[in-house]
């Protein structure tokens, strides 16, 4: 027999993970595709308001990127059009037209001389 | 035709920052095929129910508009804006008045009313077109022979063998001068009737070999079609600019009516 006394209750449990929040949130580029949810002039947009002067937007005509966001100090060191070769070798094998990938780029420089001893 | 004639003037704006999907419903609620993209009072550009369909939703206008909006005048005919919306991309244009947007216009309405200047029988367009061609030429003071170009004896041929076969023959004609010419450079009409006016800038060697194609007796459907020609030739008439469109097409038609009257006197005392 069913008892009038039944106890009702909701409960919820909460999960809180607390990390840094990188600002823009991205680090060295993003790689946009055709018909990626965001597009590169919202892209342009968010790293201005976040991050002014410190991205530059290279549009492009290729079939499934539409245009990559540079941090700006990797075009100081080393050569743009080298540095977008690479890029796109490796980005085109994984990326489709719908997404926007997002990367870290770092550039060593590794030095050797020989001098003449005095 | 100005194009303020035909232009719509409905405006209906949106800013850059709004999403596709917003545009979308704008453009649904306005019953509109685009939007005017304004940000501060400045036009950036306009976003097309085609841009809508090819853009991810989440997208912000700016990524998915037309960009680089395409400006016309008011006063610019369809004429114009017709060969003006050929050679840029995306297919519409802002018209502006004294530095006012006063509506937009697009390459189908353009072709829509273009359409209506095209001769139905032969496919070509009609006078008005030649008409435009021939006063921009001479508003640009840029040379052009001017071939008007009469079939002989086409009464004869209604009259022999019925107005059917006349039109076949206007047909079929029509297509062999398209043929002939289809160098860049050269614009071709259906005047009147069994009248054709060509506007050409090919050299004086090679005008006078279209001339004596088209004089030259052609079979058309087992019949056999000549042309009487007019020509006008603007690079070595010494006042050609100084004289009007109407002046430069009546000498042409009358040099055509000569040269139908020399040879009905040869064909005679022959």
């Amino acid at each position: 027999m069913a008892s009038d006394n039944n106890v009702y209750s909701r409960k919820a449990t909460l999960s809180l993970k607390i990390s840094e929040f990188e600002v823009p949130p991205m680090q060295d580029l993003l790689i946009i595709g055709r018909k990626a949810p965001i597009g590169p002039e919202a892209v342009r947009r968010m790293a201005d308001a976040l991050s002014p002067e410190q991205f530059t937007l290279i549009k492009m005509n290729h079939p499934k990127i539409e245009a990559v966001l540079l941090r700006n100090t990797l075009l100081q060191m080393i050569d743009e059009k080298l540095l977008m070769k690479i890029i796109l070798e490796e980005a085109e094998r994984m990326i489709s037209d719908s997404m926007v990938l997002r990367s870290e780029l770092k550039i060593a420089l590794s030095v050797q001389r020989e001098v003449d001893l005095l | 035709m100005n194009i303020s004639d035909i232009m719509t003037t409905t405006i209906c704006t949106i800013t850059s920052d709004k999403s596709v999907s917003y545009a979308a419903e704008r453009m649904n609620e306005s019953q509109v095929d685009s939007l005017v993209v304004m940000d501060h009072g400045e036009v950036l550009g306009m976003v097309t129910t085609r841009d809508v369909l090819s853009a991810h939703p989440n997208r912000i206008v700016a990524d998915a508009m037309s960009s680089q909006p395409f400006y016309l005048s008011a006063n610019h005919n369809v004429w114009e804006a017709y060969h003006a919306l050929h050679q840029e991309q995306g297919g519409l244009a802002l018209v502006m008045q004294e530095d006012q947007l006063i509506g937009f216009i697009t390459k189908e309405i353009v072709e829509m009313k273009i359409a209506e200047y095209r001769d139905p029988l032969s496919g070509l367009y009609r006078a008005p077109y030649i008409e435009f061609i021939g006063e921009n030429f001479l508003k640009e003071r840029k040379p052009f022979h001017l071939l008007f170009i009469d079939l002989n004896d086409f009464g004869r041929i209604n009259k022999l063998h019925g107005h059917p076969f006349g039109d076949d023959v206007i047909r079929t004609y029509s297509s062999v001068l398209s043929s002939l010419a289809e160098e860049q450079g050269d614009y071709l009409c259906r005047y009147a009737g069994d009248e054709f006016v060509l506007i050409s800038t090919i050299s004086d060697e090679q005008i006078q070999e279209y001339i004596s194609l088209i004089t030259r007796p052609t079979n058309v459907l087992d019949v056999f079609v000549s042309a009487a020609v007019g020509h006008v030739n603007g690079y070595q008439t010494p006042d050609f600019f100084a004289r009007s469109w109407r002046e430069l097409i009546a000498e042409a038609s009358l040099g055509s009516s000569a040269a139908k009257l020399s040879k009905t006197l040869t064909s005679t005392m022959g």
